[in-house]
């Protein structure tokens, strides 16, 4: 089915008792691990921002990065991944609570858009962020953004280009691992840590940019997200229930600082 | 229609083969209808969504990152009003997680619902199934939100 790749779709899984909750599954029945990742829906920054202000306090403004007179990349996987980056950038806005900044990235999402030819699938969106931030309605921003980060990678999806939607995921969670490990590093706790245990989400990354064409994966920089996620992976992709050291979480954020400037770089 | 179920469906729209969305569309909005009064509670929805078609009395699983220290709801949906569906959710050890779950009949279709607060970051199963159905496959989407 065409939308298998379009929307997060479920794989075949061992048979349940019918009317019945088992208190207990045997996984092992799944299908193979690398089947699984898949189907993976990333998660949006916020989702881990918020566990993240439920045990520590975060001061976000001073994770903000400020985002006026952006450039725009060359490529348009740079500008993919660069688009990720900004909306994620958006969330922590939100987070930060800065009205200014939030504005600032509405209208950067816009001019990214029209470089991937996609700005109509964005525009109610932007527009609506800037009225929202105007209002101080986080809820609704963060809602916006999220929609913006869906109708844009939907929009990719429609123009034949997957490879382009995932960079856009990968962009978000780079800039949102990058966040993340910069406030756990500086105030870090074994709990704040334990947020950092994503190895589905690295896996499916890695494998996703393994099976990008030819084209994209000579960029020099779809080269660098891959051998950054194979440098993460292990930092974070322990076994469930292990502690994640302070300085793993310091050697994620040196990664993904890489990373991200390798996305920004030769436009700066 | 809330805006925020026409703003869905219309990414949905793009995404979807008419036939296919035609049938998940409507599913979506049945799992979308059991998801408003938690929208009303605090809950965000994301916008990603799971779908697809199971024959009666089968199961299909997603695994799916979760983060300790959030509440979340799993509601899925089918627009097949006679059929019976659940959604339950277990940690990667295969024990169930949830803290409570339901199905809940709706004027146009079926709704079927799991709350989980994970005890711990990692990666989750959520296991959906179409227990019964008068038709041949039944069409399904599962949304979830977090606060």
């Amino acid at each position: 089915m065409k939308y298998l790749v379009a929307v997060p779709i479920a794989f075949a899984a061992a048979s349940l008792a019918i009317g019945e909750t088992p208190q207990k599954i045997d996984v092992s029945s799944f299908p193979s691990q690398a089947k699984l990742i898949d189907t993976v829906v990333v998660p949006v920054p916020s989702e881990i921002f918020g566990a993240l202000d439920r045990v520590s306090r975060v001061h976000w403004d001073q994770v903000l990065r400020a985002t006026k007179d952006q450039a725009v990349g060359e490529s348009q996987s740079q500008i993919a991944l660069q688009l990720g980056l900004i909306i994620a950038e958006g969330f922590i806005a939100v987070q930060a609570q800065n009205t200014a900044e939030v504005k600032n990235i509405g209208g950067t999402v816009r001019k990214l858009s029209k470089a991937l030819g996609v700005e109509k699938h964005v525009t109610e969106h932007a527009n609506a962020i800037l009225k929202s931030a105007d209002a101080k309605d986080w809820i609704t921003v963060r809602k916006e953004l999220d929609r913006t980060l869906q109708n844009v990678r939907t929009a990719m999806l429609d123009l034949g280009s997957e490879p382009l939607s995932q960079l856009i995921s990968l962009g978000g969670w780079l800039r949102g691992t990058e966040a993340l490990t910069d406030v756990v590093g500086k105030d870090y706790t074994p709990e704040s840590a334990e947020l950092l245990h994503q190895p589905i989400l690295l896996d499916f990354f890695h494998k996703r940019l393994a099976s990008m064409p030819a084209t994209i994966k000579k960029n020099p920089v779809i080269d660098d997200m891959q051998k950054g996620m194979l440098e993460i992976r292990p930092l974070v992709g322990v076994a469930d229930g292990t502690q994640i050291s302070e300085r793993s979480v310091k050697d994620v954020n040196l990664v993904a600082t890489r990373l991200v400037k390798s996305i920004n770089a030769k436009i700066n | 229609m809330t805006r925020f179920t026409t703003s869905i469906l219309a990414a949905a729209a793009v995404l979807l083969p008419t036939q296919a969305f035609a049938t998940i569309d409507d599913s979506l909005s049945m799992a979308l209808e059991a998801a408003d009064p938690f929208v009303k509670a605090g809950f965000s929805v994301r916008e990603d969504y799971w779908g697809g078609d199971l024959p009666a009395k089968t199961t299909k699983a997603i695994v799916h990152q979760l983060f300790k220290g959030n509440e979340y709801w799993f509601w899925m949906g089918s627009d097949v009003k006679a059929a019976k569906i659940s959604v339950h959710i277990y940690d990667t050890e295969g024990n169930l997680a949830e803290v409570e779950a339901w199905t809940k009949p709706l004027k146009d279709g079926q709704s079927a619902a799991a709350r989980v607060v994970p005890k711990k970051t990692g990666s989750y199963y959520l296991i959906v199934e179409v227990e019964k159905s008068p038709e041949e496959r039944t069409h399904w989407a599962l949304a979830y939100g977090f606060k």
